[in-house]
């Protein structure tokens, strides 16, 4: 009998087992096992840029900053959201997707950097590291807030990392001003945590100065423009347009490693990432795996041309290669024809001729091209439809013309303005203009400079402007002219709003 | 039960004793039945001896045995009787019928109950009858033959069918059942191909609540239980069986046949959509050389390949053998199986094989301590060479003039023969199952039973894509992956079993508590860029090194629960079931760990009721009423957790992995390369409740020779597992969350009947009969789920499904108020036969033209737009009848096996541009209203066009057998048989055949097979 008991009792015990119901993660990182090191932290900052590269983002970048303007119209068959945005069917906005992807890319990239923020500091590593990721942190929060309320206007405020559904909801900001003030907070400690350092890919000080002087500016031209919201912020035009000139002063004459490039094409080298021009480039190489990873942004400006591959003359009369697109972005001529037939940036970095091989004459414009193309976006290495064209977030030339516009009718901003009429074949600019007319003639050389680089709309916008300049505009209102709406789903689902 | 106990110890005692006292004599007699009519076939046995006989035609018997002997004398359908020789030599036997109905024990689950105790909704199949259909799961043979069970199978070798208990009761997650073998929960159903059907002695379907809640957070969808043969004790007992069967297609394939018709209608196609026509004698754009119309006709053109028969078998082949040996004595009884199975696909090359062997033991180690040990290996290979081109262009060759491929073109990815001989897919899967139990008696009302369960599956899967000839290798330059997959389950059951009897009481009880955990792993290697593809992808490292892919992956979850049950009877009349569940899972999130599943049933057994006995008409008259609560833990584990993404930034010129906060769960919009972002955790998440209600009827008369079951329910299943959407400015898309409803009801209907009955003959028919119907009652709120709203009606719906290339439209929607699935798209009217109609009817450009279909204006405000969709057909059916009729005239067998669904609607996306159809197209010269004109080019709306009645009556199985005892041989029985699966559908629907999954839609493909099969059955 004993032994009986004994194989009921070892029988039973088999089945005695703990009751621990909790899950261990396996093979994905959570809050538990992560940010306890260095490379941790730096992978999460580069999470957080990561965010800026999603083809709903980068893509956006045009999508929503050049082609609702003057400068192209996209091809017949696309997609219906992005006609709208064209054509100014302001009543499609509140659900049209582009929009709602670039507002929810802001935040997913704007909560990456929240995580950065809230894990970093409690890391056991060096300083200078901490103040570094810290750094780029801040700047990456301000870059697309900054995003957002040109797109926007007033926008929820998350200013911390969402962790449970409670949180997932975030109140309005009251007015600009608060949007404004925590964009600013954040860039000035980023100015203050970074340091001078060119990385493709990467922010350093010099981005996060030049990201305040393009938030003072913005600021300082929407109020004199009386930009509905703008016109109640609680901020003095004057002390705006200073701060703007003195943050893109810091750049222009506070450090060595950016400045002008003489060769117009080669601030476009896609080969030359690194060059003088390039405080912040979006990251994306064509040996990526993924849309995002590599771009296919060259695809969106190029005409298609039999699907062939085409070969560009350069000024030297060397050729570059690359392939053909898809006909999205469509310069409009009247746009094409406000560059001077002189001026180098339409020669040169505007496309009417296609090559074959051997250099004969394949496509022309008009013709076979049925516009003329920005050759800012070529990969002569392209495969197949990958490259590793990216979007010019800050250029060297935008802080020179953000001084000028900033600083007025002065000695330094006419050489500054100069410096870069002159590099694109063009003489000089009228002397003796006053401040008004000084700065529309700013605004004027920024369409020619910064063409296809996703400034126009918010050029347009600060100077009140849409509605006058973009035919598809004409007669908006002020207010549907400044700000797209926020999507509506936002609306339905946010309990904060 | 006293009296019994009394009885075996007097034989005991009787003997012992016996063992010398009397000599060995010849004992002989006749076994005849109360009508006096003898028996043939009925088993004598001497009890503690191997000796047994059975009576011939005549019931006559004779046997050895000593005079002191106990002789056992029993016959299917009879109640076994013991009779002591005491020195008799002629014993002449009167067997009663048994009520087998009633006495039959039915497994509910952590224990049995006898079958005129249930209270729940419970059908059991007895699979004897179903051995002689050759299939690798005993799930492709239950079709039809339990009211409420609904299974769809599938045509490939070796897969899986879609199994539904009383319709699906979930959205997101699994809505199959829980299949248990021999207590053991192995998962969801469909897929049992680790047991042999001829093991399988019974199968139980529980349906209700009462019945199924025992097994809680994984009841909702139902349970089927699987119980294994057990060795009969006697003499070594070795049976062979062996099947061969071969199959071909029920109908003629549609193919094109004339390539002068089908060049000519592709040209007019071609022209009426503005294109080049293809077949006139030119290259088209992409270089490939047609022939014109007149070089088709006049024979100029050589080729013509009948691609069908080069891609498929025409008769496949399949064979099954199995080989038991059963032996059992007093103490210790064994059983062990072997079986090898092998089915060719239709598809030539492809085929399925498995084998494997199943060895079950008990043993006594004590008069009441039970040892039980089981061990299931099963080994399959799945050598899949599916999805050949047998629709090819007929008028090109196999070869071109070199004996290279002729290849369509570049890009030409269908070449039948050159995939065969080229590409790989092949899937190696071992699975391992063992039990072992412990039974203790501790007293007889009590009974303790412990069990260890523990099964390892396995799959390594090679393929290989070769380049230019697959898209994947054409892409990559070849492509070659190999897949690891490794699953775990243990289980771990203690549980007590306690039953006694005080007067006119009756008292069950059992309790016990189980623990759970089921592990998986995978890793998939992938190379590409090969530089030399002869070896496929046997030398990965042939592919280039930088293109490498890994991933591996796991999950792991546990569950953890206490098991209680009460049966109560009261003077056999009344009978009442308590049963709960405690289930502690962690896939629920840790707000919600423990869920609690209770159910009760109470039945009342009128037939014992005097004034019913009085009525001399009923031999069983029950009624049955439960409820309960059960759940379904579809859950993907780790969804409660918080979770970070992980991808690849080129940081400052490199490739870097950049982590943090959400993670891509999918994607959406146009082409559906937006991506969505999930990851915040759910701490509230759990299982989906099913609350369900049943009330139930088993009415036996004539002697139990017509018997009926009749079952009312309502099943009503919330907290659906849903994605809720979030707001935008979050980061994040989705989040899971339990939200919505859904509501099946329906009635089932049992009928059978022993017509005939007698000595050489009996007839008996069983008509079963299903009626479903499902509602969803709730999607949630139109902004958090993000529903669509139907403009004219205001009905809430979403997608389900995946969209259809050919109309760019999800066919499917889940709308509130409304069946699941249903279609939703355009209304036609005919067909356009002239401009001014069509405008009239609101279209306009190339939608107006004469042939184009007619789209209705629904919301008449003159144009033809997305707001005139509405809802256009039901998948679900009306009701399922099967029908089953068995014959047997003295060793003659045979029975017959209808199975049919009616009312349901079904999306024929072949309904047009087909060789069958295609010439019944519209034109000036035959102004149809019945097809449109062939216009390449059209943008087709998904419209009632395309929606077929797909009822249908199928003969699903008639067997033929006859069975031979030979009196002096060793071998005891031998029945030969063949079986016809799939003989013949009765259906208008055109296509090859109506059943197609649940969403209803019918993809084309090729006929149903039907199977022909000789097999024979041996018994040493």
């Amino acid at each position: 009998m004993k032994t009986r008991y004994k194989i009921l009792t070892m029988a039973l015990l088999m089945s005695a087992f703990s009751c621990d119901l909790n899950e261990d993660p396996y093979g994905f990182y959570s809050e538990d096992n992560f940010y306890k090191t260095a490379s941790d932290a730096e992978s999460a900052v580069d999470y957080a840029y990561d965010a800026l590269t999603f083809l709903e983002y980068s893509r956006a970048i045009f999508f929503v900053g050049d082609l609702p303007t003057e400068e192209c119209g996209p091809k017949g068959d696309e997609a219906a959201d992005n006609q709208n945005l064209d054509k100014w069917n302001v009543a499609s906005f509140s659900t049209n997707r582009m929009l709602s992807n670039y507002f929810k890319y802001g935040y997913i990239a704007i909560n990456r950097a929240n995580a950065v923020i809230k894990n970093v500091p409690a890391g056991d590593y060096d300083q200078a590291l901490k103040d570094k990721f810290l750094g780029e942190a801040y700047f990456l929060r301000a870059w697309n807030y900054f995003n957002l309320v040109k797109a926007f206007g007033k926008v929820p405020m998350h200013t911390s990392l969402v962790e449970t559904v409670a949180q997932t909801s975030a109140p309005m900001a009251k007015d600009l001003d608060e949007v404004y003030d925590f964009i600013i907070a954040d860039a000035q400690k980023a100015v203050e945590l970074l340091k001078v350092n060119q990385a493709l890919g990467r922010a350093d000080k010099v981005a996060a100065q030049a990201l305040l002087a393009k938030v003072y500016l913005f600021i300082a031209s929407s109020k004199e423009h009386n930009v509905p919201l703008y016109t109640a912020m609680n901020k003095d035009v004057n002390t705006m347009y200073q701060l703007a000139a003195k943050n893109a002063n810091d750049i222009i004459t506070g450090q060595s490693v950016y400045g002008f490039e003489n060769n117009l094409v080669s601030i476009y080298d896609v080969e030359k990432p690194l060059g003088k021009e390039n405080i912040l480039l979006l990251s994306m190489d064509r040996t990526g795996a993924v849309e995002g990873d590599y771009s296919k942004i060259s695809k969106l400006f190029i005409p298609y041309i039999d699907g062939a591959t085409i070969y560009l003359k350069n000024p030297d009369n060397t050729y570059s290669k690359s392939h053909d697109g898809w006909s999205v972005f469509q310069t409009k001529t009247d746009f094409y024809n406000t560059f001077d037939g002189s001026d180098k940036r339409r020669t040169e970095l505007m496309v009417t001729t296609t090559y074959n091989a051997s250099g004969v004459i394949s496509a022309q414009y008009p013709g076979k091209i049925i516009y003329p193309f920005t050759r800012k976006y070529i990969d002569p290495n392209f495969i197949g439809d990958k490259t590793s064209t990216k979007p010019f977030l800050i250029r060297f030339s935008e802080v020179a013309l953000t001084y000028a516009e900033a600083a007025g009718p002065t000695a330094e901003s006419y050489a500054l303005i100069n410096q870069i009429r002159n590099r694109a074949g063009l003489g000089n600019l009228v002397p003796g203009l006053n401040a008004n007319d000084f700065r529309s003639a700013v605004l004027k050389e920024r369409s020619w400079e910064l063409a296809f680089e996703g400034n126009r709309l918010y050029d347009l916008r600060r100077f009140n402007l849409v509605a006058q300049v973009v035919p598809e505009a004409a007669g908006i209102t002020a207010e549907q002219a400044a700000f797209y709406p926020i999507p509506q789903t936002e609306i339905d689902l946010n309990k904060g709003l | 039960m006293k009296k019994k106990w009394k009885n075996n110890i007097l034989f005991c005692v009787l003997l012992m004793t016996s063992l010398t006292a009397f000599s060995q004599n010849t004992i002989q007699g006749i076994v005849s039945d109360e009508n006096g009519l003898m028996i043939p076939g009925a088993n004598i046995s001497v009890i503690g001896s191997s000796k047994a006989v059975t009576t011939d035609f005549d019931g006559k018997y004779k046997i050895e045995a000593n005079g002191d002997a106990v002789l056992s004398f029993s016959f299917i359908g009879f109640d076994a009787q013991k009779i002591i020789a005491a020195g008799r030599t002629t014993i002449n036997v009167v067997l009663k019928s048994s009520n087998e109905n009633l006495k039959e024990i039915v497994v509910i689950g952590y224990g049995s109950v006898k079958k005129a105790d249930l209270t729940g909704s419970v059908s059991t199949v007895k699979t004897k009858a179903l051995q002689d259909i050759p299939s690798n799961s005993i799930e492709q043979v239950l079709q039809g033959r339990v009211a409420g069970l609904q299974i769809t199978t599938s045509q490939v070798p070796g897969s899986a069918s879609t199994v539904r208990i009383r319709g699906g009761s979930s959205l997101r997650g699994s809505n199959s059942p829980l299949v248990v073998v021999d207590g053991f929960p192995l998962g969801d159903a469909g897929d049992l191909k680790q047991i042999n059907v001829a093991d399988i002695d019974k199968v139980d379907v529980l349906k209700d609540a009462s019945a199924s809640a025992i097994y809680g957070s994984r009841g909702a969808n139902g349970v089927i239980i699987v119980t294994t043969k057990s060795a009969k004790k006697g003499k070594t007992q070795i049976l062979v069986q062996q099947q061969s069967s071969f199959s071909e297609f029920n109908s003629e394939l549609n193919l094109w046949r004339d390539p002068v018709l089908m060049a000519q209608l592709s040209n007019e196609g071609r022209i009426n959509g503005g294109q080049t026509p293809l077949y006139i004698g030119a290259e088209n754009s992409n270089g490939v050389y047609y022939p014109s119309v007149h070089e088709l006709q006049s024979g100029a053109w050589p080729y013509f390949t009948k691609w069908d028969d080069i891609t498929f078998r025409s008769s496949p082949l399949s064979n099954n053998t199995l080989v038991s040996i059963n032996s059992g004595t007093d103490k210790t009884s064994f059983s062990l199986t072997g079986n090898y199975y092998s089915e060719q696909g239709v598809y030539v090359v492809d085929n399925y094989t498995k084998g494997g062997y199943n060895l079950r033991v008990k043993h006594d180690v004590f008069d009441n301590l039970t040892v039980r040990f089981s061990n299931i290996l099963s080994k399959g290979n799945r050598k899949a060479n599916d999805g050949l081109a047998y629709w090819r262009n007929p008028i090109f060759p196999v070869y071109d003039e070199n004996g290279n491929y002729y290849m369509i073109g570049n890009n030409d990815y269908s070449h039948p023969v050159a995939i065969t001989e080229k590409r790989q897919n092949e899937t190696r899967t071992t699975d391992f199952i063992t039990s072992g139990s412990l039974e203790w008696q501790v007293i007889p009302s009590l009974k303790l039973t412990t069990r260890l369960n523990y099964k390892l599956g396995s799959s390594i899967n090679d393929q290989f894509y070769p380049s230019i000839y697959t898209e994947t290798g054409d892409f990559n330059n070849g492509a070659g992956y190999i897949n690891n997959w490794e699953g775990e389950n243990f289980a771990s059951e203690t549980f007590a079993n306690y039953n006694k009897t005080f007067g006119k009481h009756d008292l069950g009880v059992t309790g016990g508590f189980t623990y759970e955990t089921y592990m998986s792993r995978n890793s998939n290697l992938g190379a590409f860029d090969f530089v030399n593809e002869t070896l496929g992808n046997e030398n990965m490292s042939a592919g280039n090194p930088e293109r490498n892919t890994v991933s591996n992956g796991k999950t792991e979850t546990k569950l953890v629960s206490g098991i209680f049950r009460v049966n109560y009877g009261y003077d056999d009349k009344y009978l009442v079931t308590l049963t709960g569940r405690a289930d502690g899972s962690s896939k629920f999130g840790k707000n919600n760990q423990w869920a609690y599943f209770p159910s009760g049933a109470v039945s009342w057994k009128a037939h014992n009721e005097e004034f019913i006995k009085s009525l001399n008409t009923f031999d069983e008259l029950k009624f049955r009423m439960s409820y309960g609560i059960s759940g379904n833990q579809g859950i993907s584990p780790y969804q409660t957790l918080s979770r970070y993404g992980v991808s690849q930034y080129y940081d400052n010129g490199n490739w870097v992995s950049a982590i943090g906060p959400g993670y891509q769960v999918g994607t959406t919009g146009q082409d559906g390369i937006e991506k969505l972002w999930g990851g915040i955790p759910n701490p509230d998440l759990k299982w989906e409740t099913t609350a369900q209600s049943d009330f139930g009827v088993d009415v036996g008369i004539l002697k139990n020779r017509l018997h009926l079951i009749f079952d009312l329910y309502s099943k009503n299943t919330k907290d659906l597992l849903r994605e809720r959407i979030l707001p935008v400015s979050s980061g994040y898309d989705r989040i899971w969350v339990n939200d919505g409803e859904i509501t099946n009801k329906g009635f089932e209907l049992t009928l059978d009947g022993d017509i005939i009955k007698n000595k050489d003959l009996t007839l008996s028919a069983s008509l079963i009969y299903s009626k479903n119907n499902n509602e969803v009652v709730s999607l949630g709120s139109v902004e958090q789920s993000g529903l669509n709203v139907d403009p004219n009606t205001g009905m809430q719906y979403e997608y389900s499904g995946n969209s259809l290339e050919q109309f760019r439209q999800f066919p499917n929607i889940l709308a509130v108020g409304q069946p699941i699935n249903v279609f939703y798209g355009y209304k036609t009217e005919g067909i356009v036969q002239n401009l001014q109609e069509g405008v009239n009817a609101g279209l306009d450009g190339d939608l107006a033209q004469a042939g184009e279909f007619k789209y209705v204006d629904i919301n008449k405000d003159g144009v033809i737009d997305t707001k005139d969709q509405t809802i256009i057909g039901n998948p679900n059916p009306d009701f399922t009848a099967s029908f089953n009729l068995s014959l047997k005239y003295k060793q003659l067998d045979f029975s017959a096996f209808f199975n049919g669904a009616f009312g349901q609607d079904v999306l024929n996306t072949q309904a047009f541009n087909q060789p069958s159809n295609a010439p019944l197209r519209w034109t000036p010269d035959n102004p149809t209203n019945e097809y449109p004109s062939l216009r390449d080019g059209r943008t087709l709306k998904l419209s009632d066009w395309w929606i077929e009645d797909g009822s249908f009556v199928r003969i699903q199985n008639i067997t033929v057998g006859y069975t031979l005892k030979p009196a002096k041989s060793v071998i005891q029985s031998l029945r030969l048989y063949l079986n016809a699966n799939n003989v013949y559908t009765f259906t208008s629907f055109e296509g090859y055949d109506p059943e197609v999954g649940t969403d209803g839609i019918y993809w084309g493909g090729y006929p149903r097979l039907s199977k022909w099969t000789i097999g024979l059955d041996l018994t040493f």
